[in-house]
């Protein structure tokens, strides 16, 4: 286990370099430049202010040079300094990452609960009208763009019933207490982890269904069968478990999505993550915030690849033995 | 389904006005304004990158910044000036200077007082290096004449409504948070300090901006709200749905989808207006680069202009709510407007025959001669304006590539590198001509690299004359005479020209008064906004 370890933080180095490298030739590439935004907001015109700003965002060396001084900054732990928004790098992406972290994995964890149940159900009932209505809505919520779910549930719920707000992450204004501010932050949090958590809960109620088909099928189960064993407790210890792989798969890859946020979902809801402030780094080629985010979303995929390799080892005794 | 279109838009603010008089209540001074409450309020933009930026940045960070720090005087929807941080200002009868009274007893919001010190410093190290430049050209210093009074001194007549516009235009901050530092990276951007009717309160990013009632606002009962909060939803359609569920109650600057408008006034809840945007109207305009032999020539230039139906632009792009244009200068601009200059029809037919009449016949279906089309991608109208545009082209013949680049690149393209032969982009101007709308078409006005300014390389010794004419009359007589002969020159030989001024829209509860009167509604401090609750 700590060699998997290891192993995971020492390719990370290579990896994140990578990450660096790329992503700074590509921004590089990209027609129009930082200070093309800033000068055009901003009306500058004098050669002499020009040349001030180009110092200022270190644009005046050459582009090996600012990639140097960028890795090198980055391995003391620096991203970098925003200069659209007066603030260091790492305060920008901070100060949206708690909203993302929380839409991201309470919607991760609604769909692997929904999911799972869903396709265990649908699996155990195949062939029935339950399982055609599971797969029904599985293909409806895959199908249903986001950004029109989201206005359904905001008309539904929000407009006509009053029961949750339409966007935002709390109440603005007042001191609820920690637990009013918790019951605040669900209430908000209801309906954009619905919207999220209902697609991605389609994918795994589809997986998890064929997956438990082809476990029940297998010669062990029918085994744990003879053996006279409980339909439950062959359901459970034997079909479920060995059934969750590929779902397990499936949430890593998901993990390693956590940080992009959903430029859509956060759009929708007024949700204050980090795909809106992505998108608006790359509009506005803000390459500092951009290579910021993609440098801890590599971090967060090395971190997940990770997790979901422990989680075998722990699922499948044969890999830990490998 | 029926479309919400500016003529019924129109009609119905009409006939609202209508029902209003013969109810025998004035419009707008039939209540007194009562103090108290919050107001949610959003625009159609996205989140400011941030609160304050000292050389501008755009409407986003003009919003915010503009409840909290303030000019020296204002400018109201009639076009005429208020005493803000300036009590008075008077020209000499030379307009070679002006002496500026400054308000007493004004404190800034964190306790410190408003001194002559604050104004030197601006106009010294702020307004002329920093924010408004080509429009202080004349500019050679301001000194104290007196206890609360300075004298601001040009090399060159200023005109009165010229100054004072730059004065209702640039923002006054504080010298002891900006003296010795760099401006565009100082802390105080996003944690402004000023002299406004709102104190900055808490900015979370991605979600809102709040602000608190200044209790020692220098005008005595206002502002009128206890609490001002800036909200931003990316998506139009959910501010619609926050509107109806009361989590907005007032949004500038086309805050929701066109076809929810009529929704929400038709649910007696909401106002339209399209009023308060007196100094910074929209439009939507075409340029053609000199540069390119061909359409250099005007012959060329306004058979293009013959080939395009405005009104197509108009009603199919704008979905009604914008109006065709008629002149470099929009109607909206009631001071120095002249619809009264050359006008091209749409005739695609004599548009063919004057482009054979300019050297570029048709011969066997082959085209006339091709054109880079760059539809700038600040605004998605111009990618369906650029659409329209190719399609009208090789109609009469003229092959055309269009592109619609992102934001970045379209400067980059257009005032970067002059690398197209017609664009289509936007300008929003304020009353005054010079020097923001005058740089579109000077010779002057070419600066490579510079946004919004003369990408089209249009140089005419006739029309620097006008506009140098204009930059130092002081007669505002001859000077809308001056103005007309701007417009006609460049009617004549249309470098650029508006193709749609663009109608915005506020949409605001019933309970939010005092914004009727605003030039700016989105620059202006709010201090007039009331809830009757």
């Amino acid at each position: 286990m700590r060699r998997i370890i290891l192993r995971r933080l020492l390719q990370a180095i290579p990896l994140i370099l990578g990450v660096i490298v790329l992503n700074f030739a590509l921004i590089q590439m990209a027609p129009g430049t930082m200070l093309d935004v800033i000068t055009s907001e901003q009306q500058v015109s004098d050669p002499e202010q020009l040349e001030h700003l180009r110092r200022l965002y270190g644009m005046d060396q050459p582009s090996i040079v600012q990639l140097w001084n960028y890795i090198l900054s980055v391995f003391r732990l620096d991203l970098g300094y925003s200069y659209r928004h007066g603030a260091p790098v790492i305060d920008v992406i901070t100060a949206h990452l708690p909203a993302t972290l929380i839409l991201m994995l309470t919607s991760i964890l609604l769909a692997a609960i929904v999911g799972v149940a869903a396709g265990v159900a649908s699996s155990l009932k195949v062939n029935t009208i339950w399982d055609a209505l599971i797969s029904l809505c599985a293909v409806f919520f895959f199908a249903a763009p986001t950004f029109w779910l989201g206005i359904m549930l905001i008309i539904i719920f929000s407009v006509h019933l009053g029961w949750f707000p339409v966007g935002g992450m709390r109440t603005i204004g007042g001191d609820p207490g920690l637990f009013g501010a918790t019951l605040d932050l669900l209430r908000h949090l209801a309906l954009p982890a619905i919207t999220l958590g209902l697609f991605y809960a389609a994918i795994y109620a589809r997986v998890m269904r064929a997956s438990m088909l082809e476990v029940q099928g297998l010669d062990f189960v029918r085994t744990a069968r003879a053996k006279g064993l409980s339909p439950f407790r062959v359901t459970v210890a034997h079909v479920l478990r060995n059934a969750l792989l590929p779902v397990v798969t499936l949430l890593g890859l998901q993990l390693s999505t956590v940080l992009g946020g959903s430029v859509v979902v956060e759009a929708v809801f007024n949700w204050p993550g980090i795909g809106s402030l992505m998108v608006d780094a790359v509009m506005s080629r803000n390459y500092p915030v951009v290579l910021g985010i993609f440098v801890l979303s590599a971090c967060v995929v090395i971190v997940a690849n990770l997790i979901v390799d422990l989680a075998y080892a722990r699922l499948d005794p044969r890999i830990r033995a490998r | 389904m029926k479309r919400f279109g500016r003529r019924t838009f129109l009609t119905f603010v009409s006939a609202s006005a209508a029902l209003l008089q013969l109810s025998g209540l004035p419009a707008a001074q039939a209540q007194t304004p009562k103090n108290g409450g919050t107001l949610v309020a959003t625009w159609g933009g996205f989140e400011p990158q941030a609160l304050f930026v000292p050389a501008g940045g755009g409407g986003a960070p003009e919003f915010t910044s503009t409840k909290v720090l303030e000019p020296m005087l204002t400018l109201d929807s009639d076009l005429n000036f208020h005493p803000a941080l300036a009590t008075d200002v008077t020209p000499a009868s030379d307009f070679l200077s002006y002496k500026i009274k400054i308000r007493e007893g004004v404190t800034w919001h964190d306790g410190k007082p408003l001194t002559v010190d604050d104004i030197i410093f601006n106009a010294d190290k702020y307004w002329k290096p920093v924010v408004a430049g080509p429009a202080l050209q004349f500019y050679t210093g301001i000194k104290q004449t007196g206890p609360n009074e300075v004298t601001v001194s040009f090399s060159q007549p200023t005109p009165e409504f010229f100054f004072k516009s730059v004065l209702a235009r640039v923002l006054v901050i504080p010298k002891h948070l900006y003296d010795g530092k760099e401006f565009a990276t100082n802390p105080a951007n996003n944690v402004p300090i000023g002299t406004g009717p709102f104190k900055f309160k808490e900015w979370v990013r991605g979600s809102h901006v709040a602000y608190t009632k200044n209790e020692n606002y220098w005008n005595k009962g206002e502002p009128h709200l206890d609490n001002l909060i800036i909200r931003y939803w990316r998506d139009p359609s959910s501010r619609t749905a926050a509107m109806e569920a009361g989590e907005l109650q007032m949004g500038v600057f086309n805050p929701v989808p066109a076809a929810d408008i009529k929704r929400l006034v038709d649910s007696g809840k909401f106002v339209a207006s399209s009023s308060g945007y007196l100094t910074s109207a929209w439009a939507s305009t075409i340029e053609f680069n000199s540069r390119n032999p061909i359409v250099k020539d005007p012959l060329v230039r306004k058979a293009i202009m013959h080939a395009i139906d405005k009104n197509f632009v108009v009603d199919v792009v704008f979905s009604g709510r914008a109006k065709a244009g008629k002149s470099f200068v929009s109607s909206t601009n009631t001071k120095f407007h002249t619809g009264d200059v050359e006008q091209y029809k749409f005739d695609p037919e004599l548009a063919k025959k004057m482009l054979d009449q300019a050297g570029y016949p048709s011969k066997n279906g082959a085209p006339r001669f091709s054109v880079k089309l760059v539809a700038a991608g600040w605004f998605p109208e111009n990618g369906r304006i650029g659409q329209y545009v190719k399609q009208q082209l090789e109609d009469i013949g003229v092959a055309v590539e269009l592109t619609v680049p992102d934001r970045p690149t379209s400067f980059k393209v257009i005032y970067g590198d002059y690398a197209f032969d017609i664009a289509v982009g936007n300008h929003a101007a304020p009353v005054e001509l010079v020097p923001v709308q005058t740089n579109y078409v000077t010779t002057s006005g070419i600066l490579k690299g510079v946004p919004f300014r003369n990408a089209n390389g249009y140089s005419n010794p006739e029309l620097d004359a006008v506009v140098a004419k204009l930059a130092v009359e002081t007669d505002e007589t001859k000077r809308t005479d001056l103005a007309r002969q701007f417009q006609t020159i460049l009617a004549r030989d249309v470098p650029i020209t508006i193709l749609a001024e663009i109608e915005s829209i506020t949409v605001a509860s019933k309970q939010v008064k005092g914004y009727e009167h605003l030039a700016n509604v989105l620059a202006d401090s709010w201090s007039t906004i009331w809830l009757d609750r």
